[in-house]
């Protein structure tokens, strides 16, 4: 976890002053911030310092969390912070939907396996894995908002209450199509792999064995082959997370749904160095909590696993 | 008759990896699906109507139309013919793919054979890196890279920064397989027996160790430039990719404006990819199961 961060600190440092300093690269950008902006951007660079100081300097603020300010001058760290919760609403439910969709779809999709159903599914799946995730979005944006007039295009929230004019309604308005696609992705990548686990675990002696003692099928399956085939897909419920938050960028920018990835794409187009740096040490040490929770799930599920 | 039944030889390894592809429907289906656009790729400037980026049709009064006999895929406002814009397209985008997924490969067969190979410390370090690469959200950092070097130092190098930086940070999941199948193969049987029989390191190395390693490779490698074009795709339609190179993104990117209105130049460029990237993905898990020795028949 350590040399992670470090590793993404290192890196995000380098490519913010590649061009001399942080400074000289917005300007690179041709964007002229104001000089009370600038001045506060030397003073959390440390450019009076010598090189080798700077980024010390820089990592121990990233470490009492001082993300500086962004070009527009307002803090980093406010903004991440709203931007965190919209990002996390939506990360989350597409998440808590998808492994609830995903893994009894799964199963049924192993116990039947070659069936129509079966070929239906896994090629529902297939297409989910090929398919880039915004662009699945822009098409049911077409579809759902401007075609058909059902649910809105863009943003988490709208000026007029949609749905009968409750606040509640009209933000579930507004995530179902957000939501639709990641689950969908997401949902691909479950089904798959429960697939997979689930007929490599049915062929095992101990299933055999289960049903030689007369077990009904329902028990079989679900006590006996689920319970092992489940532990490795708890490890890439962790690694779907970082990779939809990963993918922030896409999907939020097709939606413009007020979160870290598209406050990222706007952020890395504009060469805002500051906040671009802010919110990628954000999303790496989300996506490491989610890792370590994973980890801490597994020796739980697993005994055989120790944690260390 | 005796004699013939002597000289038979047993099918080799990839014989039978081979024979057991062909039976393999998905598989096929994805191999002709990455022959299509591979034809469409290198005839792309006989079968295109227009020329990459080319606003022909704004002087021919068809700009913003909806698909025709004339324009199958429509036109964009600027002028661009969406038919000959994914034509011209996938010869860029299989670009990426297939150089982002062979410099992949080399790189991450590199890294991982000296990490299989040293022991200690070395060994260790390199493992560390790869863990670090393998973990940190790749796409935020390829953006990033992309848009500040684009700008600096590269520019008009245009795709080949965006496949030298897709190479830089994907190297990781090639290495892992390198790295834990020359551990796995070293200590097998076959290469001590013949480690035993006096054969060098070479020769281990040549015959014994990379034949086996070659399988997942092969794999992996497939389904790599598979997910290489969904990034590439990504980089452009967020705007960070070259503006004056043809890439099925751009042509998303310009699409995404005009969403409300013209919904052909956002459709027909994403069909595209999911086909293509459908192709590679099928392809892929049809070779992993052919040319995987627990499965032999």
């Amino acid at each position: 976890m350590i040399p992670v961060f470090l590793g993404v600190a290192i890196l995000t440092y380098a490519v913010g002053n590649s061009a001399g300093s942080p400074i000289d690269l917005i300007r690179a950008g041709l964007r002229n911030p104001s000089p009370q902006v600038i001045e506060s951007l030397r003073i959390y660079y440390h450019l009076d310092r010598p090189v080798y100081e700077r980024f010390l300097l820089w990592f121990w603020q990233l470490l009492q969390g001082n993300l500086g300010v962004s070009i527009t001058g307002r803090s980093v760290a406010q903004q991440i912070g709203a931007w965190f919760w919209t990002t996390m609403e939506l990360q989350i439910i597409a998440l808590l939907l998808a492994v609830a969709i995903g893994i009894p779809v799964g199963v049924y999709s192993a116990t039947h396996q070659y069936s129509k159903s079966d070929y239906a599914i896994t090629s529902f799946a297939i297409f989910g894995y090929s398919m880039p995730t915004f662009w699945l979005g822009i098409i049911l944006i077409i579809v759902f908002s401007f075609e058909l007039g059902w649910l809105p295009s863009s943003g988490a929230k709208g000026y007029t209450f949609l749905w009968g004019g409750n606040s509640i309604l009209d933000a579930l308005a507004h995530l179902a199509l957000p939501v639709a696609v990641l689950t969908y992705i997401e949902l691909a990548t479950f089904v798959r792999l429960v697939r997979a686990n689930m007929l490599e675990v049915m062929k095992q002696d101990y299933i055999l064995a289960a049903r030689a003692s007369g077990l009904s099928e329902r028990t079989v399956t679900y006590r006996y082959a689920l319970r092992n085939a489940i532990t490795p897909v708890v490890t890439v419920v962790g690694l779907a997370f970082g990779g939809a938050l990963g993918g922030a960028p896409a999907t939020e920018t097709t939606f413009t749904w007020p979160g870290l990835g598209y406050a990222f794409a706007q952020a890395a187009l504009l060469l805002d160095i500051p906040l671009v740096q802010g919110i990628t040490v954000v999303i790496t040490v989300m996506v490491l909590v989610a890792n370590l929770l994973t980890d801490l799930i597994y020796a739980v599920l697993d005994p055989r696993v120790a944690i260390t | 008759m005796p004699e013939e039944t002597v000289h038979k030889r047993s099918a080799s390894q990839w014989a039978v990896a081979w024979r057991r592809f062909r039976r393999n429907k998905s598989g096929l289906i994805g191999s002709a699906i990455v022959v299509f656009f591979l034809l469409i790729a290198f005839l792309a400037p006989i079968i295109a109507p227009y020329g990459p980026r080319s606003y022909q049709s704004l002087y021919e009064g068809a700009a913003g139309e909806p698909p025709s006999w004339k324009h199958p895929f429509g036109v964009e406002d600027s002028g661009i013919d969406i038919f000959s814009e994914v034509i011209n397209g996938t010869r860029n985008d299989l670009y990426v793919g297939l150089v982002a997924s062979i410099l992949t490969t080399l790189l991450g067969i590199a890294i991982g054979a000296v990490g299989g190979y040293f022991k200690g410390l070395i060994s260790d370090l390199v493992l560390g890196i790869t863990q670090v690469f393998f973990v940190i959200p790749v796409l935020l950092l390829i953006l990033l890279f992309v848009r500040v070097f684009s700008i600096l130092v590269f520019k008009g190098l245009g795709l080949t920064l965006i496949v030298l930086i897709l190479a830089f940070f994907g190297w990781s999941g090639v290495s892992f397989v390198v790295r834990g199948e020359t551990l796995r193969v070293r200590e097998m049987e076959f290469v001590q027996a013949a480690r035993s029989l006096g054969a060098g390191t070479s020769r281990l190395l040549f015959r014994h160790i990379v034949p086996n390693i070659l399988s997942p490779l092969i794999v992996i490698t497939t389904l790599n430039i598979a997910g290489f074009i969904l990034t590439e795709v990504v980089v452009s339609f967020l705007g960070f990719g070259d503006p004056n190179t043809s890439t099925w993104g751009l042509v998303l990117n310009e699409g995404f404006s005009s969403i409300r209105t013209e919904w052909w130049v956002s459709l027909f460029p994403g069909i595209a990819v999911v086909f293509c990237v459908l192709g590679f993905n099928l392809m892929g898990d049809g070779l992993s199961d052919a040319l995987n020795p627990r499965l032999r028949e």
